[in-house]
C-alpha cells in the first residue's frame, strides 16, 4: 500500500471517527449510545406503553410489582412513591456517589388480589375491589396534579431506565454485575453475576432498578434489546415496545451520536430535549420535550397571559435549560404560523415512523 | 444486641495500694516471694493455660463422625472452641464499616474423610428471608486458600492466590464460592460443602462440612497432615449487612499438622519474658537493699 493511500485511509478513518463521535460525549468504552426523546405534549396518560412493557417482560416470576416503564402524573409522588427524595446519583463534582435508599414494598404498591371469584362465580353483590386494604399503588394520585381551579394543572411523565452515560447504578455494584454494553450503551444486569445486594437499587436516583425477591437478583429495563437487534416480531429491527405501541407516537428512538438523526438534532442542535433531573448527574439518555399547557384563565373564564405550569416547577424537573427550550419551541411555532419552514417542528410533528425510529444507521460501520 | 455476650472474660488484678511506710525485712521477704511467684507463673502459665498458639484453631481428630454434622451434636462437647474476634472489613460499599457481630466461636473436628467446622455467634434476631425488597438474611462464611499452603490477601484473595469460600445464609442455604479478589466471587456448581444451622436462644450455630480431599480443580485440598489457613465472616441481616459489609476475622489456621505447642518463636518470647521479670525483680530488690544501706 502506497504512502498516499495510507494517508488517505487514515484521513478517512479519522473523518469516520469524528462523524461517529462528533461532539457528543459518550461513556468510556461505548461505541454508540441509544437514546430516546419523549414529547410530553403528546402523552395522553393511556398507559399503553406501560402495558406493552409489562406483557413483554414483567408479568410474573417476582416481577408483578415492577413497571420498567411507568407513566406518572406530575406534580405527584410518582412510582415508587416519592422516588425523587430517595437519594442516589452523584454529588456536585460528579465523582462521589450520593447515598440512596431502598424503597419499601408499599412505595411501589402491591399486586392486589381482587374479589373476582366472589362476584363472577359466587353471586356476591359486593363492588369489585381489592381484597386487602389498598391505600397506595402506581398512579394512586393519577390526574390529581396541583393548583387551584380554574388554574389547576398536571401532565404525564412516562419513565423508563435512562441508560445513563454516567450511571450510578453501575458504579454502585461491587461485583460489576451491572454494566453498560459496548455496542449501544444499554445498561444491563448480568443475571449470573448478580447476587441480589441491591446497591444498584439504592444507587439509581430514578429508582429504575428493581429487586426480584423470587430470583434474588435485580432486574431492569433492557431497552428491548432483542427488538433493536432484530430478534423481535418478524425478525425485523424494531424500536422498544413502549415506543412502538404508543398510540400518539410520542417517542423518538435512535442514537445520540447519529448526527443526521432526530435525537441529535433535538438534543444537541435545537437543545429542546432535556434530561429529567440533570442535577442527579447520571447523564440520562432519555430526553423530554417539556410540556406546554393552556394559559391560565380568570374567574370569569377569560384567558389570562400567564403560564399554567409554573416555570420554577419545570426548572425543578428539567433544570434551568427548560426556559430556553420552551422559548425555542415557541419561536419555531411562530415561524410555522407565519408560513415559514421549521425543521424542528417537522421533527416534532412527523407521522413517519422511519423518521422517528433510526436504529440501523451504524449497522455497516459499527 | 448482646454484642458483648462473646467477649472473653478478662480478669483484671485490683490496683495495688501503695503504702508509704518504710520497708522492713518482712516486706523484703514478701517481695522475694512475689518475685518467685511471678517467675513460677511465667514458666507455668503458657503450659497450663494456653497450649494453643495465637491464631490456631485446633482440629480434633475423631474416629467416627457421630453427630458432628449437627450444631447441637454431643460430639462437639469435647471439641475445643476458639473465640475469634471479628471487625468490619471497611469495604468500599455503603455501610462498609457498620457491622454488629464482634466474635464468632469456632470449633473444628475431622474424621479420616471429612472436615467439620462449627461457627456460633450471638444474634438475637434470626433473619431468614431475602424474600422482600428490604430483607437481608443472616449469613456466615469460611474462607480457605485454594492452594492449601498459601496465605492469600485476606479480602477475598487475589488473582494469583485465589480463595474458596464456604458460604451459608439463613434464607438460601449453602454455596461454594471461588474468588480471586474483591468483587470476583463466583458460585461453583455442585458444591460438596454441606451445612446445618440452628438458631436457639439468641445464638446461631452452623456446622460446615466437606470431604477433606478436593473433588476438582479450584477447590482447597485439605491435607490431614498439614495446617491450612482459614478466615471467618458473619453478616447480620437485620443491619442490612451483605457483600463487603461484614464482620470478618484475620487469617487463622486449622491445626492439622503434627507440630504441637505452637511455633518456636512463641517459646522464645515466653522465655525472654520470664528472664526479664526475674531480672527486674532482682534489680528492684537490690535497689531497696541499697536504699536501706544494707
Amino acid at each position: 500500500m502506497s504512502k498516499t493511500t495510507d494517508d488517505a485511509v487514515r484521513q478517512a478513518d479519522e473523518a469516520a471517527r469524528q462523524t461517529d463521535d462528533g461532539d457528543v460525549p459518550l461513556a468510556e468504552g461505548v461505541d454508540h449510545q441509544v437514546a430516546m426523546v419523549m414529547d410530553l405534549n403528546k402523552c395522553i396518560g393511556c398507559q399503553t406503553c406501560t402495558i406493552a412493557c409489562k406483557t413483554n417482560w414483567t408479568e410474573s416470576g417476582g416481577r408483578e410489582y415492577m413497571y420498567w416503564n411507568n407513566v406518572e402524573t406530575k406534580p405527584g409522588a410518582g412510582y415508587p412513591r416519592d422516588w425523587e427524595e430517595m437519594g442516589g446519583g452523584w454529588d456536585e463534582d460528579g465523582q462521589s456517589r450520593t447515598p440512596g435508599q431502598l424503597p419499601e414494598q408499599e412505595d411501589y404498591g402491591r399486586a392486589w388480589e381482587f374479589n373476582h371469584e366472589a362476584i363472577m362465580y359466587e353471586g356476591s353483590d359486593e363492588p369489585l375491589r381489592p381484597m386487602e386494604n389498598a391505600d397506595w399503588g402506581p398512579n394512586w394520585d393519577e390526574d390529581e396534579g396541583t393548583g387551584e381551579y380554574p388554574n389547576s394543572y398536571y401532565f404525564y411523565l412516562p419513565r423508563i431506565c435512562n441508560h445513563c452515560t454516567h450511571p450510578s447504578c453501575v458504579e454502585a455494584c461491587p461485583r460489576s454485575a451491572i454494566y453498560k454494553r459496548e455496542e449501544d450503551g444499554i445498561v444491563l444486569v448480568d443475571q449470573d453475576r448478580c447476587r441480589g445486594y441491591r446497591y444498584c437499587v439504592e444507587g439509581c436516583p430514578y429508582k429504575k432498578v428493581f429487586y426480584n425477591a423470587q430470583t434474588k437478583t435485580s432486574e431492569k429495563c433492557i431497552f428491548c434489546y432483542p427488538r433493536i437487534e432484530g430478534e423481535g416480531p418478524e425478525g425485523e429491527v424494531r424500536p422498544p415496545s413502549c415506543a412502538e405501541d404508543c398510540p400518539p407516537q410520542l417517542r423518538h428512538v435512535g442514537f445520540l451520536d447519529d448526527e443526521d438523526g432526530p435525537i441529535y438534532k433535538l438534543v444537541n442542535e435545537y437543545e429542546v430535549a432535556l434530561r429529567l433531573h440533570p442535577e442527579y448527574r447520571t447523564e440520562p439518555n432519555v430526553y423530554y420535550i417539556p410540556p406546554f399547557a393552556p394559559p391560565q384563565t380568570s374567574e370569569s373564564g377569560e384567558t389570562v397571559d400567564a403560564e399554567r405550569i409554573p416555570r420554577n416547577y419545570l426548572e425543578e424537573l428539567f433544570g434551568p435549560q427548560v426556559n430556553e427550550a420552551l422559548n425555542t419551541i415557541n419561536r419555531e411555532r411562530d415561524r410555522v404560523r407565519q408560513g415559514e419552514e421549521s425543521e424542528l417542528m417537522e421533527i416534532l410533528s412527523t407521522v413517519n415512523n422511519d423518521d422517528q425510529y433510526r436504529l440501523e444507521v451504524f449497522d455497516d460501520g459499527a | 444486641m448482646g454484642r458483648d455476650a462473646d467477649r472473653p472474660d478478662a480478669e483484671r488484678p485490683g490496683d495495688d495500694e501503695v503504702d508509704d511506710r518504710g520497708i522492713g525485712s518482712r516486706e523484703l521477704v514478701v517481695a522475694a516471694a512475689l518475685a518467685l511467684a511471678v517467675v513460677a507463673a511465667t514458666a507455668a502459665f503458657p503450659a497450663a493455660v494456653d497450649a494453643r498458639a495465637a491464631y490456631e484453631i485446633p482440629v480434633e481428630g475423631q474416629s467416627s463422625a457421630g453427630d458432628l454434622a449437627e450444631p447441637t451434636g454431643d460430639a462437639w462437647e469435647s471439641v475445643e472452641t476458639v473465640t475469634v474476634p471479628l471487625s468490619s472489613t471497611g469495604a468500599a460499599v455503603p455501610g462498609g464499616a457498620d457491622t454488629t457481630v464482634e466474635f464468632v466461636r469456632v470449633g473444628a473436628a475431622r474424621t479420616d474423610e471429612r472436615l467439620y467446622l462449627r461457627l456460633s455467634w450471638s444474634d438475637p434476631t434470626a433473619n431468614e428471608s431475602t424474600g422482600s425488597l428490604r430483607a437481608f438474611a443472616d449469613a456466615a462464611a469460611v474462607q480457605l486458600p485454594v492452594s492449601s499452603e498459601s496465605r492469600p490477601p485476606i479480602a477475598m484473595g487475589s488473582t494469583d492466590e485465589r480463595v474458596n469460600v464456604w458460604y451459608w445464609n439463613a434464607a438460601d442455604g449453602t454455596e461454594s464460592l471461588l474468588a480471586g479478589g474483591a468483587g470476583s466471587t463466583t458460585q461453583m456448581s455442585e458444591s460438596a460443602v454441606e451445612t446445618t444451622a440452628t438458631h436457639t436462644g439468641d445464638r446461631w450455630a452452623v456446622v460446615f462440612t466437606r470431604p477433606l480431599s478436593a473433588d476438582r480443580a479450584n477447590v482447597t485440598d485439605v491435607d490431614p497432615d498439614q495446617d491450612v489457613n482459614a478466615a471467618f465472616a458473619v453478616w447480620e441481616g437485620s443491619n442490612d449487612e451483605r457483600s463487603g459489609q461484614k464482620a470478618a476475622s484475620e487469617w487463622y489456621y486449622l491445626s492439622l499438622g503434627p507440630a504441637e505447642g505452637g511455633p518456636p518463636y512463641e517459646t522464645v518470647l515466653w522465655a525472654l519474658a520470664g528472664i526479664a521479670v526475674v531480672f527486674t525483680t532482682l534489680v528492684t530488690v537490690e535497689g531497696i537493699r541499697r536504699t536501706r544501706g544494707e
